[in-house]
């Protein structure tokens, strides 16, 4: 999947009021971009042309996928369906078959925990309930640009991190992800990049979002090859030959829970890893440290150790282990 | 299509937004045919004329069926918003042909005619004719086009009031040559041409609606 690209988009509501002027932005794949702004800035507008649902007075949009996941700030209640046969629904409508929308649509409501019935009315469920059927619609199938209007929005904790989990992974697997939100914490957990509106210009703000991008699990080609060069037996290294600073990260699944099966190796800043009793050893570079940490968490993975070096690592493994 | 038709068919049932149109029609049909000796080409005018108004009333309730936020997430759903106004239109189609269906035999049922295949044929094409000439009226009546639902019922109850009674083709001429007491086999291709010009009017008026939904967008 390419780029998608906004370039001097405008749009217009009525004669004369401009909700955005001269947008120019960039949505890379396979990562994550915030959009901030003030109430009735045109967040929701500059979201619903870049899902494809308006179009633009001025200006072009390109490169957008053909699957759009699309979430609105609001649900609206009306609906009678239930969550699940609303779902089903839309699941053929995207092109799945009867049965097949049915357990996808159980699955998602599953993981997302939906209380209040997933047979009940839609139009009886609360809003962080019937947020989380909106989010579910988007997932129906996996989407290569999901774009999110304030997701986190009436969602309770729990879905919180559901969510995160949705937005590495459709990262992860190439995806786009797209999504506002007014908080701080919230946009450098999940964004890569990020966008400020203001009087319906848009300015991408430095550094994007607050961490780094591996943190979130992106996959940096520049550090997996990094990784990949370094000798198998051999401490972590750089191009001029020293060594950089590494951490051995002991992980465990939990007993009462599965976690997902996560491709360690393929990590960026992953050198070694050896299977031990119930879990996995990693020695990861330093800088990737915290990214693989998350990156575990979200999996449903517990941390059991993190040690600082991987000199520990070894000693603590009898020198023998760490080989991948 | 057929998914986008199957939930806009469920939407409309659990909605219960189609009794009103249908129980309306049903009374007129039970109103003005029981007992009727007349031709059976005069009966179907009445049938024909209310599925004028239902149509026109049951198409603005299908498009209204999904709030503007709900309709972005069927339209992401689909791909294409035109998908989902054409399955709108098919629904109401397939609606209108059930009750052009019961309108059809109802008359036969609860009146006296002499039942001739010709004038079965005209029945058919003049109820099909107004059905159509009511989904363009009820599309152009739709939130997609008119946005405040009060101008929206002034503008259908105008247009299914003229229709009918103000002679400009192709409804008033069609209606008033099958209420004549001429054979109904002569009125068989003048209709069938009606038919044609009511279903290229409903086609334009999805278009017309298209454009003005993207253009609200």
């Amino acid at each position: 999947m390419g780029v998608i690209r906004l370039e001097s988009v405008s749009k217009r509501y009525g004669p004369n009021r401009w909700v955005l002027t001269g947008v120019s932005l960039e949505v890379p794949a396979a990562e994550s971009v915030a959009i901030t702004g003030t109430n009735g800035a045109g967040k929701s507008t500059l979201l619903r042309i870049l899902a494809g649902l308006s179009r633009p007075t001025r200006g072009t949009v390109s490169g957008r996928p053909p699957v759009v996941g699309y979430v609105p700030d609001r649900f609206p209640p009306g609906d009678r369906l239930s969550a699940t046969e609303y779902l089903t629904h839309l699941g053929r409508v995207r092109g799945l078959r009867g049965a097949t929308a049915r357990v996808r649509a159980t699955e998602l409501l599953d993981r997302l925990e939906l209380a209040g019935g997933a047979r009940a009315p839609i139009r009886g469920l609360s809003k962080g309930n019937a947020q989380k059927v909106a989010l579910a619609q988007a997932l129906m199938i996996a989407p290569q640009l999901l774009v999110l209007d304030e997701p986190w929005s009436g969602l309770d904790a729990a879905a919180h991190g559901v969510l995160g989990e949705i937005i590495s992974e459709v990262v992860d697997a190439g995806g786009s992800v797209v999504f506002t939100d007014h908080r701080e914490s919230v946009i450098g957990a999940h964004a890569a990049h990020r966008y400020t509106i203001q009087a319906g210009r848009v300015t991408a703000v430095a550094g994007g979002g607050t961490i780094p991008r591996e943190l979130v699990g992106w996959p940096v080609d520049a550090d997996r090859t990094a990784s990949r060069q370094q000798p198998a037996d051999g401490p972590p290294g750089g191009q001029d030959g020293t060594a950089l600073p590494s951490a051995c990260v002991v992980l465990f699944a939990p007993r009462r829970a599965r976690p997902r099966e996560v491709d360690w190796s393929g990590l960026p800043g992953v050198v070694d890893l050896t299977p031990v009793a119930g879990g996995v050893r990693i020695r990861v570079t330093a800088h990737a440290c915290d990214a693989l940490l998350l990156r575990a968490l979200r999996a449903g993975w517990s941390v059991a150790e993190v040690r600082r070096d991987a000199a520990g690592c070894e000693a603590r493994d009898g020198g023998a282990a760490c080989s991948r | 299509m057929l998914a986008l038709i199957r939930y806009a068919l469920a939407s409309l049932i659990h909605s219960q937004r189609y009794l009103a149109p249908a129980l309306l029609y049903l009374v007129v049909l039970a109103t003005f045919t029981i007992n009727d000796q007349g031709t059976l080409a005069g009966v179907y005018v009445v049938s024909a004329g209310a599925l004028l108004v239902c149509g026109t009333w049951l198409t603005v309730t299908i498009v209204n069926l999904d709030d503007p936020v709900q309709r972005a997430i069927t339209v992401s759903a689909a791909g294409r918003s035109r998908r989902v106004l054409a399955a709108s239109v098919g629904l109401a189609v397939l609606v209108c042909v059930v009750l052009a269906g019961v309108g059809l035999v109802f008359p036969l049922l609860s009146g006296h005619h002499v039942i001739t295949s010709a004038g079965l044929v005209t029945g058919a094409e003049a109820e099909l004719a107004c059905a159509f000439a009511g989904i363009a009226v009820g599309l152009l009546c739709s939130r997609l086009v008119v946005g405040r639902p009060g101008y929206s019922l002034i503008l259908a109850l105008g247009l299914v009031l003229a229709l009918p009674l103000v002679r400009i083709p192709p409804i008033n001429p069609m209606l008033r040559s099958m209420s004549g007491d001429g054979p109904a086999g002569h009125l068989v291709l003048p209709i069938a041409a009606d038919l044609t010009v009511c279903v290229i009017l409903s086609l334009a008026s999805a278009l017309v609606t298209q454009y003005f939904a993207v253009r609200r967008d």
